[in-house]
Formats: structure tokens, C-alpha cells, sequence
């Protein structure tokens, strides 16, 4: 087998297993965890796309969520409209949000546009906590929507158990990571990748940097926004403080830059390793030390900085392709027998 | 014909004048030197004619076109390609990576670029690197990346700024056999150099600067023995009449 077969056929076994993962753990406890965990991973591989590839560091992405929410949540509470078409509204609007919002600050420097961006998303948040109704739209203020439980089914994005909702996030999850992939492969991928680490090289090598950012700030909040209406429909009650949230912001962040930032595969390992952290600090000492998990996040990003400085992505696939070399090596004195 | 004019350009930093009335004509296929001591303001006019500062004042023309106030990137788009004094390889990136972004410029298709970059690669020798992070080069061959990345852009003029500067002399050897091969292909190279044995040999014409305004001008040999341009080197107190 070559090394390429190889990672091909694990990459295969990895998405078989998390395809049979619900048929084997009944516990819906479990289910939840590993729900939020894909949604996180989701979260930050759109993030990725302006936070990763494009070098800026995006603090206030909740917003967009939020956007998606409660777009989609509006739609069906009032109108009756399908979430699944709510989403799509939803995400345009975050996309021209988004846009409008990356024109000014996406040419800042370093910590400006992250400063930019949270002030941003607080903006969204306490404009929501302080609008009962927005025109015709109920937005409810600091009481937030709540998504009754009624009609159940696919058409509704409305599910009795958590299965559907497990499929449905690790589905967009996947189809999140193919369009990170081929980006970072396209033309796109190599400017946004060569304007974020020398801008002014860039530009002289015909790159309009603030153009290409802009498109991944774009294409960016499409994914977020998309999220936030898997979020309502999941957890069925959305007010500004869950979901248009610094923590949530900041958590994203947390993810890719301890995964590694601007890898494919480094939000999905991020999220692998903070969400059950996150969950677990939540369930033993969340009443005891409610936000112990941040605490533990900055740790480990100061460790991870340290010594690794393009996250843990970076080390480890350096220990997969040393093990599939020895792998190769084996496989191929064999075949020779 | 000129491919490229400078008219009374002007560049001021605050108080400071660091480009004064200066003006420039290369002829298409030529190659001309800039040189000056440190400071003269020679970066300072590579960077007005490829659109990082706007000119304070004066004309920048370009293949016929006025070009004051475009943009890097456009520059690029229209033929023009410059390499940084110093240097900005996209250091987490391969050598082949890095050449890709500047063949980009001409299409879309990433087998296109690819194939355009190893083209630039194998003409500069340094295909046997283009695996290479470009953040782990010796300094020699990161000029040379450079060298690479605006070729990949497929320029019409080219301008080099020091790009011999801490280089062994076989090292500088090579690159004026480049430069030479790059002339004879038809590109038109803009050249800033320290090294005067280089510089000599290459240049057709060579434009003298001291503190941004233009001292002496021509050949080689004239400029060689240009009473203003040894003063301007070594001072004044070392001028023997
Ligand atoms: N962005 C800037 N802002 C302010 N002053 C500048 C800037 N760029 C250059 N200068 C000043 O302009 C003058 C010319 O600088 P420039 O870099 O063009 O010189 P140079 O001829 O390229 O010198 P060297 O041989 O050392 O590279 C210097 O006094 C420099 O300090
Ligand atoms: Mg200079």
C-alpha cells in the first residue's frame, strides 16, 4: 500500500466510524457531547477559512451565529417558513453582514481587527438583549425564542431523538472540511495564505489581498450563519447571551489556535481535545467553578504556543506519517515475499 | 521605445525629501542601473513606480500608460515585477508554493500555475529546491526566490533591488549569467546594486542618485569617472584633483 492508500483508507475508516458511532453508544448524554463537539469542529473549520488561511484573527464570529439563529428561528416561529430555508436567509444575510463589516476592518493590523470584531458581535448582542420586536419581527429581547417541539420531522429540522441531529451536524461538518480542502488548494487558498503571512510580497506578486479576505470573510459567515440555525433547531430555545456570546467567540478561537490555525485538520483535532475538557469541567465543577474551562483552554494555549507554535496539528502529523512510513516500509518487503 | 519614464517625480516622508525631481527613461530590452550611497533613496523610487507610496508630485509612465496612484497588484497584472531589497519569502510555504503565487497572476487553473512555477524553477537552476520550506533557505537562495517569484508573473520589466547583496562571489557570478539570460529573453530590468563589479557589468546605462536627486548618467565607464559620483561615495575630502 503507499502512503497515499493508507491515509485515504484511514481517512474512510475515521468517517465509517463516526457514521456507525450512534448505532453502538445508545447514551444520549453522549450523543449531546459528541453533537456539540462536530458543531464546535464546524465552527471552527468556518472560522478557518478568514481566521486560518487568511492570517486575521476574527473574534466575534458568535454574531454570526446568532444571525443564522435567529434569522431562520423568526421565519418559522412567525411565518411558518421550513428551517432548512430559514438557514439559507439566514446565512446570506450574516454573508452580507459579514461583507459589511470586513470592508473597514479587515485592512486593520493584528489585535485592531480582533478588538473591531468583538466590539462587533457585542454590538449584535446587546442590540438584541434590547429589541423586543424589530419591525414586524419578534426578536424577544433578553427572553429570547423558544422552539416548541411540535411537528417533528425532517421538513421542521425538528427531531424526536438525537440521532438525526448527530447526522445532520456531522454531515455539514464533512461537507465544511471538503470545501476548507479544496480551497486551500485553489488560487484563492494560495492568496489568502500568501497575503495573511507577507502582504506587501503579495500584493507585489499581483495579489489583492484585501479583495481575497474579504471572499473568505464572505464564504466564512455563509458556513457560521448555517450553524447558528443547527444550533436553534437543536437545542430548541436561543436568547442573545447562549449564542451571540464572547465565550462562544472566544472558544472558536481557542480551538483553532490550539488545533492549528489555517491546517485542515487542525479545528477537528482542537475540537477533539477542548470540547470534552469544556463538557466535562461543565458537568463536575460547573456549579462550583462555572468557567473553569476557559481557565483550562488559556493554559493550554500558552503551553501550546510555547512549544508549538503552529498547533498541535503540526506534531502530530509528523507522528502519523513516521508511523505510515514504517507502515510502508513493512507492507512492501512483504509484498516483495 | 521607452518602456518605462519617470517625470519630475517628488517623493516627501514628512520633511524628508527622499526622491527630488527625478528623471528616468528605460528603453525597452535595456538594462539599467541605479546606484547611490546608502540612503540615496533608491528603494524609495522602486517602491513609487511599482504603486507602494503614490508619488508626492510628477509622472510615472508605463508601457505608455500614467501609472501614478495604481496599485501593486495591478502593476503586477500589466507586466511589472520587483523584488524586496529585503527579502519576503512566504516562509512557512515551499519554494514551489512561493513561485506559484506569482504564476497564479496569468490563470486560474492550479496545474497551470504549477507548471509555469517549475518552468521559472528549472531557468534559475533551482528546481532540485522546490520542496523546501522557504523559511529554512540560506540567504542566497532566497534572493533567488525572489528572482523567481516576479519571473512567475511573467514581467515585462523587472525591477531588482540588491538582490547580489551578501552573496559569495561565485554566488554573484551565477546570478549576472541570469540577469544576462533574463536580458536576452526580452525582459527589460530595472537594477539596484551595491556590487560595482555586477553592476558595471551588467548595466547599459547606469543613473547615479545622492540624497534623492539624480547626480550623473550614462555608460558605465563615464559614470565610472564621474567627479560628482566619487564624491558622493567617499566624500569630499577624498576628491584628488
Ligand atoms: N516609509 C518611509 N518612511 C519614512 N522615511 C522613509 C521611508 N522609506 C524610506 N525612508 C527614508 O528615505 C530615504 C531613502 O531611503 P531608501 O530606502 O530609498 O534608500 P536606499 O537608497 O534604498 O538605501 P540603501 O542602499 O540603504 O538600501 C532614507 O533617508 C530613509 O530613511
Ligand atoms: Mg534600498
Amino acid at each position: 500500500m503507499t502512503h497515499q492508500n493508507i491515509k485515504k483508507f484511514s481517512l474512510a475508516l475515521v468517517g465509517i466510524i463516526a457514521f456507525v458511532l450512534p448505532l453502538v453508544l445508545r447514551s444520549p448524554t453522549y450523543l449531546h457531547i459528541l453533537v456539540l463537539l462536530y458543531f464546535y469542529a464546524y465552527l471552527t473549520t468556518s472560522w478557518n477559512l478568514v481566521g486560518g488561511f487568511a492570517g486575521v484573527l476574527p473574534l466575534g464570529h458568535a454574531a454570526f451565529v446568532g444571525i443564522g439563529a435567529y434569522t431562520s428561528t423568526i421565519l418559522f416561529l412567525q411565518y411558518g417558513i421550513s428551517p432548512w430555508i430559514g438557514m439559507i436567509v439566514g446565512s446570506i444575510l450574516a454573508t452580507i453582514v459579514g461583507v459589511l463589516i470586513g470592508l473597514p476592518t479587515l485592512k486593520m493590523r493584528g489585535a485592531y481587527f480582533a478588538l473591531a470584531t468583538i466590539a462587533f458581535s457585542e454590538g449584535v448582542r446587546v442590540m438584541i438583549e434590547n429589541i423586543d420586536f424589530l419591525g414586524p419581527f419578534k426578536l424577544n429581547g433578553p427572553r429570547g425564542l423558544l422552539i416548541p417541539p411540535l411537528n417533528t420531522g425532517l421538513a421542521n429540522f425538528l427531531f424526536v431523538g438525537k440521532e438525526p441531529y448527530y447526522y445532520i451536524i456531522l454531515i455539514m461538518l464533512i461537507m465544511a472540511l471538503a470545501f476548507t480542502y479544496f480551497i486551500s488548494r485553489s488560487k484563492l487558498g494560495y492568496y489568502l495564505n500568501a497575503g495573511g503571512e507577507e502582504p506587501e510580497a503579495a500584493m507585489a506578486l499581483g495579489v489583492n489581498v484585501a479583495r481575497a479576505k474579504l471572499i473568505a470573510m464572505a464564504m466564512s459567515c455563509f458556513l457560521t450563519a448555517l450553524a447558528g440555525t443547527f444550533y436553534a433547531q437543536f437545542t430548541l430555545y436561543i436568547h442573545p447571551r447562549s449564542i451571540i456570546s464572547l465565550d462562544l467567540s472566544f472558544e472558536i478561537a481557542f480551538i483553532a489556535l490550539i488545533g492549528g490555525r489555517g491546517s485542515i485538520a487542525g479545528p477537528v483535532l482542537g475540537a477533539l481535545l477542548l470540547r470534552p475538557v469544556s463538557d466535562f469541567s461543565r458537568i463536575y465543577f460547573g456549579a462550583t467553578l462555572p468557567g473553569l474551562h476557559l481557565v483550562i483552554f488559556g493554559v493550554v494555549l500558552v503551553l501550546v504556543m510555547i512549544y508549538q507554535p503552529r498547533g498541535l496539528q503540526e506534531p502530530l502529523t509528523r507522528a502519523f506519517n513516521k508511523l505510515l512510513d514504517r507502515f510502508a516500509v513493512k507492507t512492501t518487503m512483504e509484498d516483495k515475499k | 521605445m521607452k518602456i518605462l519614464e519617470v517625470n519630475a517625480l517628488v517623493k516627501d516622508f514628512g520633511g524628508l525629501r527622499a526622491i527630488d525631481t527625478l528623471d528616468l527613461v528605460i528603453e525597452q530590452g535595456q538594462i539599467l542601473g541605479l546606484i547611490g550611497p546608502n540612503g540615496a533613496g533608491k528603494s524609495t523610487a522602486f517602491n513609487c513606480i511599482a504603486g507602494v507610496y503614490p508619488p508626492s508630485k510628477g509622472d510615472i509612465i508605463f508601457s505608455g500608460k500614467k501609472i501614478n496612484g495604481w496599485k501593486p497588484w495591478n502593476l503586477c497584472k500589466n507586466g511589472l515585477a520587483r523584488t524586496f531589497q529585503i527579502v519576503k519569502p512566504f516562509s512557512s510555504k515551499s519554494v514551489l508554493y512561493n513561485v506559484m503565487v506569482g504564476s497564479f497572476v496569468n490563470t486560474d487553473k492550479k496545474d497551470v500555475a504549477e507548471e509555469k512555477a517549475l518552468k521559472v524553477l528549472n531557468s534559475l537552476h533551482f528546481e532540485d529546491k522546490k520542496d523546501i520550506k522557504a523559511g529554512n533557505l540560506t540567504i542566497a537562495d532566497r534572493k533567488r526566490l525572489e528572482i523567481a517569484r516576479a519571473l512567475a508573473t511573467e514581467p515585462k520589466l523587472l525591477l531588482l533591488d540588491e538582490v547580489m547583496a551578501g552573496l559569495r562571489p561565485a554566488e554573484i557570478d551565477e546570478l549576472v549569467q541570469i540577469i544576462q539570460n533574463l536580458r536576452d529573453s526580452g525582459i527589460t530590468i530595472f537594477l539596484i546594486e551595491h556590487i560595482m563589479r555586477a553592476i558595471m557589468a551588467l548595466s547599459d546605462r547606469i543613473v547615479v542618485i545622492h540624497f534623492g536627486k539624480k547626480i550623473a548618467e550614462g555608460i558605465p565607464e563615464k559614470v565610472a569617472s564621474d567627479e560628482n559620483v566619487i564624491k558622493a561615495y567617499l566624500g569630499d575630502e577624498y576628491v584628488v584633483s
